[in-house]
């Protein structure tokens, strides 16, 4: 198939999401794209390959971090590079030349250009000799100058004075406007009906939800629901939403009528959640695997929501457990605004993700996806970390990192490469020496013990 | 809201309740009718995870017939429907399920079942 070249532009926010972003979505629809040999995701803009006009617009109807796409005519490291790739792409550009009505944009990234230099370099394009008129309000084509500028380079008023000091320049005709930006704005969590200290911000939240593939006809699951902020981008691309917490408060906030079903109503996607139900993912209700084709999740990592499975730190006696024998959840107190709470103990980060990829092992469909986050520290991340949580029939589709400097949260996606039936996890932690008996030791990931390493400043423990 | 796909893909999960443990009996339920969407793929898709037997046992429990014994190899448009209706738009608002093998109730409150068990039923 003949490949065509767009120029993305991308939003300037989450640069390491946008790449995995384009892969999903382009997945999604069941197209390829062509990406740079050596793709720079942290450039603003990016020239890729494409078989159809409309895969550039299904991209830039769904990508969260796409600002638009044009038509990619050219580019080049100074003016005279860019006019002479001009001219020799004439096929590209020559069917508008004779009647279209233009507009001309230029745009410097990280650089404002004063009107006068504006004027001077749409001038420098009139050997294109477009005869059609300028029409400023509604053209025919607009025609789109980018100026890529170093950004370190720190004088923003002086830079175009010195000539040729950007990167690249670019220049396309704008072909369409991302539209699925706007979601943000949609999914603002301080406009919403419901929720909490523990809710994903929007952006990430539609980020996530572009990871799972989901569209109309699919079902997807969050085990740690709280107050539900991946369901409603997920509901809103057109899957089925199902979701438990360990905590029905969570989820049900104050009201008679469930927190997450007031939010979802508010989104229009009541419709789509399925369920909610309370349990303890380590102990879990579920009849059979093989049921999602996705599992989307803000795993709890104990700084703002508590990481905690049912059980006693130390294991009550035979006794005492005799003596609960009559104890049922939920039954002491009528209603469950209140209901009995079974004691908790804590749940290791390092664990919890393992347990999770073999979950999602058993509780996917062959091909599934599991999107989670795990927060990490950056300096001591390594890659090899990631495969410290793997096992046989999942494979890292993405990991993409969202920065908070000492720390960062790692949003991993899995994909389910196995049609075989596994068994669901038995969620008892190894024991600490299983590797060493095998005469080495097992790598120790940064994330283990993440929330004792947050709450002493990732300062290496006293000795 | 339970709604029947969802009862069909829970079990009774309490320590040492391993047979006879699904589906759970439903009790005292408050009926409520939900919306749902029909999609057909979803539907399509989602029928060989179902048990079959238990949907149609405990529909009609709940006195909805419209289903029949046998699941059928030929999914029509009226068929479909029919199985939309009772796979997501009736659901149960209050109430119980109940396992018919260790006797557990799990409450159903404002439609969210809860599911957790006592510290003597973990493993
Ligand atoms: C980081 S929050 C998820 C927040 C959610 N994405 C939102 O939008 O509000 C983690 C959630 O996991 C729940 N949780 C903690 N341990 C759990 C367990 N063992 N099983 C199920 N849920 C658990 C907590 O109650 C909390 O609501």
């Amino acid at each position: 198939m003949p490949q065509t070249r767009y120029l993305i532009i991308f939003a300037q926010a989450h640069y390491d999401f946008r790449i995995p972003e384009l892969l999903s979505v382009a997945e999604l629809h069941g197209f390829s794209i062509g990406l740079p040999d050596q793709p720079e995701p942290t450039r603003p803009y990016m020239v890729v390959q494409l078989e159809h006009q409309d895969h550039a617009i299904l991209l830039a109807s769904r990508c969260i971090l796409i600002k638009s796409v044009c038509e990619f005519y050219a580019q080049g490291s100074s003016y005279d590079e860019l006019h002479a790739a001009v001219r020799s792409n004439k096929q590209e550009w020559i069917q508008h030349q004779a009647d279209a009505s233009f507009k001309f944009t230029v745009t410097g990234f990280k650089c404002s250009l004063p009107a006068q230099k504006q004027r001077e370099i749409i001038e420098s394009f009139s050997y294109m000799a477009l005869a059609g008129k300028i029409d400023l309000k509604t053209p025919d084509i607009i025609l789109s100058v980018f100026e890529e500028y170093d950004s370190r380079v720190a004088n923003v008023e002086g830079k175009h004075e010195q000539p040729n000091r950007f990167k690249q320049v670019y220049f396309g005709r704008l072909l369409v406007e991302g539209t699925a930006r706007s979601l943000a704005a949609k999914f603002d969590v301080k406009k919403r009906v419901y929720y909490g200290n523990t809710s994903m911000e929007a952006e990430i939240s539609l980020l996530m939800a572009n990871q799972t593939l989901a569209s109309s006809g699919k079902l997807v699951y969050d085990p740690f629901m709280g107050t539900g902020s991946m369901a409603y981008t997920v509901a809103h691309f057109g899957a089925q939403m199902f979701g438990s917490d360990i905590d029905g408060r969570q989820m049900r906030g104050k009201e008679k009528q469930a927190g997450v079903f007031r939010a979802a109503a508010q989104y229009g996607v009541a419709a789509r959640v399925v369920d909610l139900c309370t349990f303890d993912v380590t102990h879990n209700p579920w009849r059979c695997g093989d049921l999602f084709d996705a599992i989307v999740t803000d795993p709890p990592y104990g700084v703002r929501a508590g990481a905690k499975r049912l059980g006693r730190k130390k294991p009550p006696t035979e006794k005492h457990i005799a003596s609960l024998s009559s104890q049922r959840v939920g039954a002491l107190r009528p209603g469950d605004s209140a209901p009995y709470i079974p004691p908790t103990k804590p749940y290791e980060l390092s664990n919890l993700a393992s347990d999770l990829v073999l979950l999602a092992r058993y509780l996917l469909r062959p091909g599934g996806r599991l999107v989670f986050f795990l927060p990490t520290v950056n300096e001591d991340y390594q890659a090899v970390d990631i495969r410290t949580m793997l096992c046989e029939g999942m494979e890292v589709v993405a990991n993409s990192l969202q920065d908070f400097g000492s720390w960062g949260r790692r949003l991993i996606t899995l994909r389910k490469t196995t049609n075989q039936s596994y068994d669901p996890p038995t969620f008892e932690a190894p024991s600490e020496d299983v590797d060493e008996l095998d005469g080495e030791t097992a790598h120790v990931p940064a994330h283990k013990d993440f929330r004792e390493k947050y709450f002493q400043g990732f300062k290496p423990a006293a000795e | 809201m339970v709604r029947l796909i969802t009862h069909n893909l829970l079990a009774c999960h309490a320590k040492g309740c391993t047979s006879n443990n699904f589906p759970l009996q439903l009790k005292d339920v408050q009926l409520e009718q939900r919306e749902a969407e029909f999609n057909p793929d979803f539907l399509r898709r989602f029928m060989p995870k179902l048990d079959w037997g238990a949907l149609v046992d405990t529909a009609r429990q709940l006195g909805d017939d419209s289903l029949p014994l046998e699941q059928p190899e030929m999914f029509d448009d009226d068929f479909l429907r029919k199985l939309h209706h009772v796979l997501l738009e009736v659901s149960v608002e209050e109430g119980a399920m109940v396992c018919p093998n260790c006797s557990h109730i799990y409450p159903i409150s404002n439609g969210i079942p809860n599911m957790l068990l006592a510290e003597n039923e973990i493993g």
